[in-house]
């Protein structure tokens, strides 16, 4: 099984996944990228490098019994798609406690808000392949069980369960 | 409301398109005043199961009538959210929301997409997914 853990920056996916006890291969894609040089270029606003998704996409072919995590695992083929969530204000927090840019935290928090990546896994996988988890009040061994928990079959696929539009 | 008296104030529509929800603010061009703004608790739930544009588009008609009564003529949009920006993303879809104000009688000038792009050190490219 190829399962894709995905999120707005902030919302504990390496965090959960480094936590979770399982047979699956755990990739931490952004430490892939990193160490592979998968980029086509350079984000200087946002100090961020630009994915190079084929690359991605390759790297991760033939390999089927895996967990792949990031901001960006929802781009590609998977079996499920898990959604992690976090309320907006939960966002920025997390992400000033990890030392990061206001900047940074205030567009991930808007993202979050506007469903950013929730939309992106739905278009690409449908409803009924995502599973969202709200970690806005779980700790990680909780949102561990959580992603343990549609691992085993446990719950059903939900999307648009969630919503911060309010925090806008 | 004469046109005579009030012509010709432009303003900005800012339409937040989310995976459930449009939120529509009709602001000056600074940004600092709100001229008209979304009811009905600022934000319309739609149930996804019904024909989920419409919610919007009903909503984009009452803002373009309050906008209108305050003597705005024409507005730039700008755009945040998946809602806005793919044709087949599941948010009620901005375009709707636009044509929805033309058609109440707004002028429409620039379309902006102003839709925030989560990142780490790592982003997507722009339009990427399968
Ligand atoms: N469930 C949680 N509750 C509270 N804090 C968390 C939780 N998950 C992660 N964190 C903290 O939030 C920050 C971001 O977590 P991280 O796992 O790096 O997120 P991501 O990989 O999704 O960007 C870290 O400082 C982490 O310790
Ligand atoms: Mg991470």
């Amino acid at each position: 099984m190829r399962v894709a853990v995905t999120g707005t920056p902030g919302t504990g996916k390496t965090t959960a996944t480094e936590l979770l006890q399982t047979d699956l291969d755990v990739v931490h894609l952004n430490d892939i990228i990193e160490d592979e040089g998968f980029s086509t270029g350079v984000d200087e606003e946002r100090g961020s490098v630009v994915a190079d998704m084929d690359a991605v996409a390759e790297w991760l072919y033939g390999r089927d019994d895996v967990l792949f995590e990031s901001h960006l695992a929802h781009n590609f083929a998977a079996d499920r798609v898990i959604v992690l969530r976090a309320h907006p204000d939960t966002v920025v927090e997390r992400l000033r406690e990890r030392g990061d840019s206001d900047s940074k935290a205030y567009e991930n928090a808007e993202s979050e808000a506007l469903d950013v990546i929730l939309s992106e896994a739905v278009s690409h996988h449908g409803t009924e392949n995502v599973y969202e988890i709200d970690t806005t009040e779980r700790d990680p061994d909780e949102v561990a069980d959580g992603i343990a928990a549609v691992l085993a079959d446990e719950v059903e696929p939900s999307a648009g369960t969630v919503s911060y539009v309010d925090w806008l | 409301m004469s046109e005579a008296e009030n012509d010709g104030i432009w303003g900005v529509a800012h339409v937040h398109a989310s995976f459930n929800n449009t939120i529509i603010t009709i602001t000056d061009q600074t940004g600092a005043e709100t001229l008209a703004k979304s009811s009905g608790g600022t934000v319309v739930k739609q149930n996804r199961d019904e024909a989920s544009p419409y919610a919007a588009m009903q909503m984009a008609e009452v803002v373009a009538e309050k906008a209108l009564d305050r003597g705005v003529e024409g507005v730039d949009v700008r755009v945040r959210g998946p809602g806005g920006n793919q044709q087949t993303s599941p948010g009620p879809g901005a375009q709707a929301t636009i044509r929805a104000l033309a058609r109440a009688g707004l002028e429409i000038g620039r379309i902006e997409d102003v839709t925030p792009t989560p990142h780490d050190g790592t982003r997507a490219p722009k339009n990427s997914g399968f």
